[in-house]
């Protein structure tokens, strides 16, 4: 217990200041904004509780919220990603590929598997995020090509963190 | 009742997560048009603390470019000064403005609104509606202050209206940014008649009375071709690169007080 809490606050706060110190300020263009925070609520262990999952999913996107200075945007789109990662999960595998798993990663379930479960994810929460960014300014013709841009941005700086701190065993 | 209960526990996840996505609508339906109120309590908190050292980290990487800079500043306020005691009438101009100097320690160009915040605040004498500029040009307006920090409206926000006048013939248009690249503005109310070639300087017009008169605003970029209508427009490149943005100066007006009171009384 001890040992996955300390686990999950290193994630957050590690994965927290990767998003806000260093891929807040790379952009390349004007609608390519990769997210790698979304990762904590992706890999937390399968039989995490829904309630937790949202719960984790809330914190996680607030803290970054409160860095951007945007309360609520980011907050919002990972408790949407924390509800469906559930379904998500069941859509994409059956009962016997999760059993003795302990955590949807790329180490337990292979990046085939993990690279579409995060492309799933990651466009309703790009979805989300960017349609509620823009509904504020009434500017929703970006919506779309933000996400289009996004996602595959998002989806490979989150391959490229899991590659560089979780090193595969073969 | 004990239905209630165990519906509230079969649907405790699907409940507790309406009820966040509502709180989070609410945030961001009341936060986004007060952004910048938001920026300044962000960095009166934890979150100021972190940006500051990590501007104080990045400062190194970019010493040498930032010395010009400030040489450049350095040239460009001693102008002021010198222009200032040549006046025979003193009064007018000598110590209208003052200039507090301030680091930008988080900056958006990339927003659709975009601020910045600055470590200078109610402490150093900043207020509200202060100009803020740097040694290539105009930066911004404070619109939010706190005791050590200020939130600055970007040029680049939908909401800027700078009033801007050509070096060349002295005519004054409107100056907005075109909502897409940080290079680039967009100048407007040109009178048709006015001929404007690629290459004119337009700098501040001193009507406004946060930035002082004659203060780089850009350089005409593209002339466009609408001379059936009364007013033209015309694209601009900022002289401002705010992307590598790190020391401004606050403008500060000192005769402010004096003037507002005269639009008010008449």
């Amino acid at each position: 217990m001890y040992n996955t809490l300390t686990r999950n606050i290193l994630r957050f706060v590690g994965l927290l200041l990767l998003q806000i110190l260093v891929f807040d300020n790379i952009r390349l263009g004007n609608y390519v904004h990769p997210y790698v925070y979304v990762l904590f609520v992706m890999i937390l262990p399968f039989d995490t509780e829904r309630w937790k999952l949202i719960i984790n999913g809330f914190l996680i996107g607030f803290a970054v919220d409160i860095f951007s200075g945007t309360p609520g945007l980011n907050a919002a789109a990972t408790v949407f990603v924390a509800f469906l990662r559930p379904f998500i999960i069941n859509v994409t595998t059956r009962k016997s590929d999760i059993e003795g798993k302990t955590a949807p990663t790329v180490s337990e379930m292979g990046l085939k598997w993990f690279f579409f479960y995060t492309l799933f994810l990651l466009v309703f929460h790009n979805l989300l995020l960017f349609w509620l960014e823009a509904f504020s300014v009434k500017l929703l013709g970006l919506v779309m090509l933000e996400v289009l841009m996004s996602v595959p941005a998002s989806l490979f700086v989150i391959i490229l963190v899991i590659y560089i701190f979780q090193p595969i065993k073969k | 009742m004990y239905n209630l209960f165990i519906f509230i526990k079969k649907y405790s996840a699907v409940i507790l997560f309406i009820l966040l996505e509502l709180l989070c609508f609410l945030m961001v339906a009341y936060s986004l048009p007060y952004q910048n109120r938001k920026m300044v309590s962000v960095s009166n908190s934890i979150a100021g603390g972190i940006y500051k050292t990590t501007s104080n980290w990045n400062d190194y990487l970019h010493l040498k470019s930032e010395n010009e800079k400030l040489a450049k500043q350095n040239a460009l306020l001693m102008n002021m000064l010198g222009e200032d005691y040549s006046e025979d009438d003193t009064l007018i101009t000598n110590g209208m403005y003052s200039f507090v100097p301030a680091h930008v320690i988080k900056n958006s160009i990339y927003e659709l609104n975009n601020y910045m915040v600055i470590d200078k605040g109610r402490a150093d004498g900043v207020e509200a509606d202060m100009g803020v500029i740097c040694a290539e040009g105009i930066v911004g307006i404070v619109v939010n202050v706190s005791n050590h920090y200020a939130s600055v409206m970007s040029l680049l926000n939908s909401n800027t209206v700078v009033s801007a006048r050509f070096v060349d013939n002295q005519y004054v248009a409107n100056v907005l940014w075109d909502n897409q690249n940080y290079h680039f503005g967009v100048v407007k109310d040109i009178p048709s008649h006015l001929i404007i070639n690629k290459g004119d300087t337009l700098v501040t017009s001193g009507f406004s009375n946060s930035y002082p008169p004659d203060i780089m605003v850009g350089t005409i970029e593209e002339t466009e071709d609408n001379t059936n209508e009364m007013f033209s427009t015309a694209k601009l490149k900022f002289s401002t690169n705010f992307s590598t943005l790190r020391h401004v100066f606050i403008v500060k007006n000192n005769y402010q007080e004096e003037i507002d009171s005269l639009c008010i009384t008449h």
